[in-house]
């Protein structure tokens, strides 16, 4: 050990102790000054060394990359790479700086001529001003005559369709990195020199995700809301053809786009979905012949538990049949269901259709589901209507498809099949009849219970509303802040593809007599969609068929 | 103070002529970290004085003469002045816990309209002034037995319990950590520091589930794996590392740091600015700030070694592990090495608080110092 007296030269032997302790303190700074200036080095030099963003003699650089387009899945271009113009600068060349940096601060948006003389002034030989200039900036640039402008050949990631399916897509930064969504997570396949040419198709189709962005930004405008989700599933694949999440950014200039308009709210975002969460509650219990539909459960007054009181919102004050419960949603009979069930099941199931566990979904924004570490009876009585759950609502709109496509758990993916190669595998989580049922519970929803507003005619909307009071700040639930949803599936007896659609924050208008409730505000929305894309996917419109409801409809009393 | 003995000489220099005695040297290191802070803020506006630069300049000045007058009073009368400081934070820290202002995530703030008060920051000096103090008092037998611990335990536990209930973990464990160097400079016996370690990583665990907030265990979480949380604070070390790293040896050049200005790295006028240098200076940058640290801080260890009273020696030693914490936290985070615990890089992130704590604790080590080569007998007091 270093002996400081000695090397500061003090002979004082009753400062032995001190000195020895002071020396461990200097050891100890050496060694946090050490490591910090080793993990320098090492991120310097050795890890991100070979990094495209680590800089290079930008004189000598090539800055041209490759990089597989993105289609959608049929065919159309969703990100390609072209070649572009980068402008640089030889400041010993240039022979009028002044004038030349007022004339490009002109071509350019966004650069002051300050700024590009003071660029002018630097002793190098190489600046660069500009990256992607337009063919007209170039020519403008060209007709300045200054004989120290120059350009580059640069390449540019370009989005042909701007904000369109941005979320997913992600973007990809100016040496070619996939920095968000797809580009990233893909970033390895994408640019791959064996497969430069071959395309990354996707599930995504450009026509559904268009007609969904529309009707969901209408609806988040109408209502105000301060944030919104779409999604169009095949319940059977699993495949997305439209995942949308605003507010929306153009990818092609992400750089400016503000972390709010960036978050992917159907990956990223967790919240308590609420009510849609009672049809796998009751599919549970129905599976596992806890309970039959014509059983009565006991929802006359509300559950005290905990400090906490479950209450109904549309209280019928009385016993209510299994499709009752549904339809009215009712909380209290969810929560008994929940109870029948037990934690350790519930649990178990919630595990199998996917809501315990991050969506496997191909972005890189996709986040972990909250829940409680310890589920007590109280967790499972609020699990069982969606509350003290938090999950995306792609791990959501997974599970309401397992709920109707004959008990099939698909994971959600972006990819087209040819692309997927086997990477989901479904598997059984309810029996076939079981799903049968619930197809019955949920379209009676919509012909007799909340979700009226998202039928459409000829396309049998089958779904479920959801209305969830936020957490607040403080703990507990603000009742002004809601999460408001719908999940449908299209057509009823034959479920082929499921439209979620989720609006956060939504303010009721004169319109809806100022509810903002999910059968008044998704529901439609979710309609309007239907409706749009009904043709486009080629289902085809026929009649209602009341028949298969009858089972479960004629244990639906109407309200008092 | 009767019986505090004067060592004669150095009692009579007027304020003017200590002034002159101090290290400027030092003094002109510390002016140049905070230069380089102000640098780094034009930068980070994207070349603009405002909003941050200017200010980081302009509110350097008082805080420098705040820095020279502390130094400058005599050691003994800060040694007067320790239990009350210390009582006076442990009141703040009280008051904020009843009527201070929420924010990010914690009660931190007291409003006093004029300015807006941390008393965590004010309590992590106090709290060394006041060991150091307690241990001046004690005999080197005193100290070496173990039932001298009881009293610097309880003065520590109250203001780190109520520090961490704000919740203020990261200031919390610096301010403990800082407290156990002052007991070990002091003289207690090493295997008690040995098994408080073993006790320390014990209790891990139990912190796990009572102490930490959800959203600080999430900080832990992704630290341990980035990749959990992409977008929030795992995707902050991730974009801080490839800023930092694509720096090379001698950076990207001023103002033209990609990864900074393109917005990708959130809290970059705070916690972050390290990896702005970083990426803009390169290593090299790095390098220069790091040695300008480890000077300024080496000189408040070398103070401690040639101090010739207890008090001295352990005020100036603790308040320099105190901000070697500081400095080492931040960068350690910035470059993924340690979770994101939200310390700030003192005299060059943006922020009064920290450079007042930084200057203040220096100008004490400053007057430490000038007053090296008195005399305070032990033993005297608690």
């Amino acid at each position: 050990m270093i002996r400081v007296d000695r090397l500061f030269r003090l002979q004082r032997p009753s400062l032995d102790q001190a000195h020895q302790r002071l020396s461990v303190l200097i050891l100890l700074f050496a060694a946090g000054f050490l490591v910090v200036a080793g993990r320098a080095v090492d991120l310097g030099v050795f890890q991100y060394a070979g990094d495209p963003a680590a800089p290079v003699n930008p004189a000598e650089a090539d800055h041209r990359w490759q990089r597989a387009e993105i289609v959608d899945r049929r065919g159309e271009v969703l990100a390609t790479t072209v070649a572009s113009q980068w402008l640089y600068a030889d400041p010993r060349r240039i022979q009028k700086p002044e004038e030349t940096a007022l004339a490009l601060a002109e071509i350019l948006p966004g650069q002051t001529a300050g700024d590009i003389l003071r660029r002018f002034r630097r002793p190098k030989e190489f600046v660069w001003i500009e990256h992607n200039l337009t063919p007209s900036q170039v020519a403008a640039v060209n007709a300045l005559g200054e004989p120290g402008l120059n350009f580059k050949t640069g390449s540019l990631r370009l989005y042909p369709h701007g904000r369109l399916a941005a979320h997913a897509l992600g973007y990809t930064g100016i040496d070619g990195e996939g920095l968000a969504g797809l580009e990233k997570f893909f970033d390895r396949r994408l640019t791959d020199p064996a497969r430069l040419d071959e395309p990354l198709r996707l599930s995504l189709d450009l026509r559904v995700q268009h007609a969904a962005t529309d009707e969901l930004a209408l609806a988040m405008d109408e209502f105000q809301a301060k944030g919104a989700v779409a999604l169009v599933m095949d319940v059977h694949s699993g495949e997305l053809l439209s995942l949308v999440s605003l507010p929306d950014y153009n990818a092609n200039r992400y750089a400016t786009a503000t972390p709010e308009q960036k978050r992917n709210r159907a990956t990223y975002e967790i919240y308590e979905q609420g009510s849609a969460l009672k049809a796998v509650t009751i599919a549970a219990a129905l599976d596992a012949g806890l309970v039959r539909l014509d059983d009565r459960i006991d929802a006359t007054k509300p559950i005290r538990i905990a400090g906490y009181t479950i209450h109904d919102f549309h209280g019928q004050r009385r016993d209510l049949t299994v499709p009752e419960v549904f339809t009215y949603s009712s909380n209290i009979g969810s929560a008994r269901l929940g109870d029948t069930l037990g934690a350790e099941r519930q649990k178990r199931f919630f595990r199998q259709v996917g809501l315990l566990s991050p969506a496997d979904v191909e972005v890189t924004e996709v986040s972990a589901p909250r829940y409680p570490e310890r589920w007590g009876r109280i967790h499972t009585m609020t699990a069982s209507f969606g509350h003290g759950v938090s999950i995306s609502s792609v791990q959501l709109a997974q599970a309401m498809a397992a709920m109707v496509n004959g008990g099939r758990l698909q994971p959600a993916t972006l990819l087209a099949d040819a692309d997927r190669q086997g990477r989901h595998r479904g598997r059984q989580v309810i029996s076939p009849e079981t799903s049968a049922v619930m197809r019955q519970l949920m379209r009676v929803a919509v012909v007799k219970g909340t979700g009226s507003f998202a039928d459409v005619p000829g396309y049998r909307v089958a779904g479920k509303t959801s209305t969830a009071e936020k957490p607040g700040q403080t703990g507990g639930y603000d009742h002004d802040r809601v999460l408001s949803s719908f999940t449908g599936v299209f057509p009823a007896e034959t479920p082929r593809y499921l439209v979620f659609a989720m609006l956060d924050e939504p303010h009721g208008t004169e319109a809806t007599y100022q509810f903002a409730g999910g059968g008044w505000v998704a529901a439609p929305t979710v309609g309007k969609i239907i409706a749009r894309i009904g043709p486009l996917l080629g289902v085809e419109p026929r009649p209602a068929d009341q028949t298969f409801i009858r089972e479960a409809a004629l244990l639906v009393q109407e309200k008092d | 103070m009767a019986d505090v003995m004067f060592a004669p000489r150095r009692m009579d220099l007027s304020p003017a002529q200590k002034l002159a005695r101090l290290n400027w040297l030092v003094i002109g290191l510390l002016t140049a970290i905070a230069g380089i802070g102000v640098a780094m803020l034009y930068s980070v506006a994207g070349g603009q004085m405002e909003p941050w630069a200017a200010r980081h300049a302009i509110r350097f000045v008082p805080i420098l003469c705040v820095m020279l007058a502390i130094a400058v009073v005599d050691i003994r009368a800060w040694m007067a002045l320790a239990y009350p400081a210390y009582f006076g934070g442990l009141a703040l820290l009280i008051a904020v816990e009843l009527i201070g202002v929420t924010g990010m995530g914690g009660q931190r703030w007291l409003d006093l309209q004029v300015i807006r008060l941390q008393p965590s920051e004010l309590m992590k000096i106090a709290l060394v002034l006041a060991l150091a103090r307690y241990y001046h008092g004690q005999t080197r037998a005193q100290t070496a037995k173990l039932t001298s611990l009881g009293v610097p335990m309880l003065m520590i536990a109250l203001p780190v319990l109520l520090v961490m209930r704000q919740p203020d973990l990261g200031t919390g464990l610096m301010m403990a950590a800082a407290s156990m160097g002052v007991i070990f400079l002091a003289g207690a016996p090493v295997w008690l520091f040995v098994s408080g370690s073993v006790a320390a990583a014990a209790a891990v665990p139990v912190a796990w589930k009572v102490l930490l907030r959800d959203y600080q265990k999430d900080r832990v979480l992704t630290f341990l794996d980035p990749s959990r949380d992409p977008q929030g604070a795992g995707y902050q070390i991730t974009q801080s590392k490839i800023a930092l790293g694509s720096g090379g040896m001698s950076g990207k050049g001023y103002l033209e740091g990609t990864q900074s200005h393109l917005n990708f790295l959130p809290e970059m006028k705070t916690d972050f600015i390290f990896t702005v240098l970083g990426e803009e200076f390169g290593l090299l940058g790095g390098a220069v700030l790091l040695v300008l640290y480890m000077a300024v801080l080496g000189y408040g260890l070398f103070v401690a070694v040639t101090c010739r009273n207890q008090f001295g020696r352990l005020l100036a030693g603790g308040l320099s592990l105190t901000l070697f914490l500081y400095v080492f936290i931040n960068i350690a985070m910035v470059m993924g090495l340690l979770p994101v615990v939200g310390v700030p890089l003192p005299l060059v992130s943006y922020g009064g608080s920290a450079m007042l704590t930084m200057m203040t604790a220096y100008g004490l080590i400053l007057s430490v110092a000038l007053h090296r080569q008195i005399t305070i007998p032990r033993g005297a007091g608690l």
